[in-house]
């Protein structure tokens, strides 16, 4: 309960603050977000599997988040930006689709 | 080699880097914290609460970092629409200024043209080359034309009747379409049979057009033109009909409709207005000889 209204009171700060996001922060957004995605999917998983731990979740987050940013202004500088961000949005999304498919399996045994 | 989370293993030992991918989603370092907590005991009140603000902090940032994309994401959309529209009506404006210029074109090109007539039939010299011109413009065709003639129809085989309307191609027989080579053989036998001017569709005929098939049309003077075809030849209707019908170019086209189904039709027109043919470039130019008794003219070429 408390990680959703966590997640919705977030949503709500970051659509009244509306902060201007320096522009050189500006293009590695989106893959924070993915990353952000990967980190929650990945918590709610263990949550339901009965191994969910905070600190772990968290730090798993935080890296998640600035690994992949970092991989991808890596590839900035040397001129795979494009083709690594598209690499790190692949093994993302498929790290978000495995659990989905586990969350799926606990939520509806199906 | 990590512990297995219960998730479910890597499919294979050893495997590649994919499979470990693909197996792997959930983060081992779960499965460790979960054995080291059994270990340990379960969590205290203190440890407790302490876990569960940082994981609402931490959902309150993944809430803010989604909204902030979504913003972004969505003022950069705004930003193109308003460059496009913006580019939209510039290509308008500029649009409409060429089109202006153009019209302001012809009617200079209109001016000169009385002040070179009135300038030139002041002099024998003068007329005799306005003569000349007038002669020269007919026969390349840069002046509308109007007058009875014959009006030739050309049309692609209709579809047969067994032909899917929905899937079918409705060209029909690529055989049964109107190729360039019976526009040309049309347009020849107009000419020999004593027209004046001819016309393709509203595409007026000079000395240089060229009738050639491209790809799947009939380009007239590079542009192109659609089935059906019309070819209006301005001239005397009867010796226009007579000396069409009883050339040879006919007898094949006739041929032609017989076996492929194309359609060839002909008529009389009283009136036909024909179109002047897209002026050519000026590529030559010299002075009239002067004469003792009028300053030295304009040069008096085709425009």
């Amino acid at each position: 309960m408390i990680p959703i209204l966590g997640l919705v009171a977030g949503v709500l700060l970051g659509l009244l603050l509306d902060p201007t996001v320096p522009l050189w922060l500006q293009p590695y957004l989106p893959i924070a977000v993915v990353a952000a995605l990967d980190a929650v999917f990945g918590g709610f998983r263990a949550r339901l599997d009965g191994i969910f731990d905070a600190k772990v979740f968290t730090i798993s987050f935080v890296s998640n988040v600035v690994v992949a940013a970092l991989i991808v202004f890596l590839g900035d500088q040397l001129g795979v930006g494009a083709q690594l961000s598209t690499a790190v949005v692949v093994v993302l999304g498929i790290r978000i689709f495995g659990n989905a498919a586990a969350i799926r399996r606990h939520v509806f045994r199906a | 080699m990590t512990a297995r989370p219960p998730g479910g293993g890597p499919r294979s030992l050893g495997a590649s880097l994919l499979d470990d991918v693909l197996a792997e989603t959930l983060d081992p370092a779960y499965a460790e914290a979960a054995e080291a907590r059994t270990a340990r005991g379960p969590a205290t009140g203190g440890r407790r609460r302490r876990g569960a603000v940082l994981v609402a902090l931490t959902m309150v940032v993944a809430g803010v970092l989604a909204a902030v994309t979504y913003d972004q994401a969505a003022a950069r959309a705004q930003g193109r629409q308003e460059i496009r529209a913006a580019l939209v009506d510039d290509i308008r404006t500029e649009s409409d200024a060429s089109d202006e210029l153009a019209a302001e074109l012809e009617e200079l090109r209109a001016e000169v043209t009385r002040a070179r007539d009135e300038l030139l039939a002041n002099s024998t010299t003068g007329q005799q080359a306005l003569d000349e011109l007038a002669a020269a413009e007919a026969g390349a065709a840069a002046l509308p034309v109007e007058g009875p003639g014959l009006l030739v129809t050309l049309a692609n085989a209709g579809s047969d009747a067994d032909d899917d309307p929905v899937g079918g191609d409705d060209e029909g027989d690529i055989r049964g379409r109107v190729r360039d080579g019976d526009l040309q053989l049309v347009v020849n036998a107009l000419w020999a049979a004593g027209a004046e001017a001819i016309s393709i569709n509203g595409q007026r005929l000079g000395p240089t057009s060229a009738i050639r098939f491209a790809g799947e049309a009939v380009l007239v003077d590079f542009r192109p033109v659609t089935n059906p075809y019309e070819v209006s030849a301005i001239g005397d209707p009867e010796t226009l009909s007579s000396g069409f019908l009883s050339s040879p170019e006919v007898g094949s086209l006739a041929l032609i409709e017989e076996t492929y189904g194309l359609r060839f039709d002909f008529s009389r027109e009283e009136q036909l207005t024909l179109p002047a043919a897209s002026t050519p470039e000026l590529r030559a130019a010299q002075p009239v000889p002067a004469e003792p008794d009028v300053p030295p003219s304009d040069p008096a070429t085709g425009d």
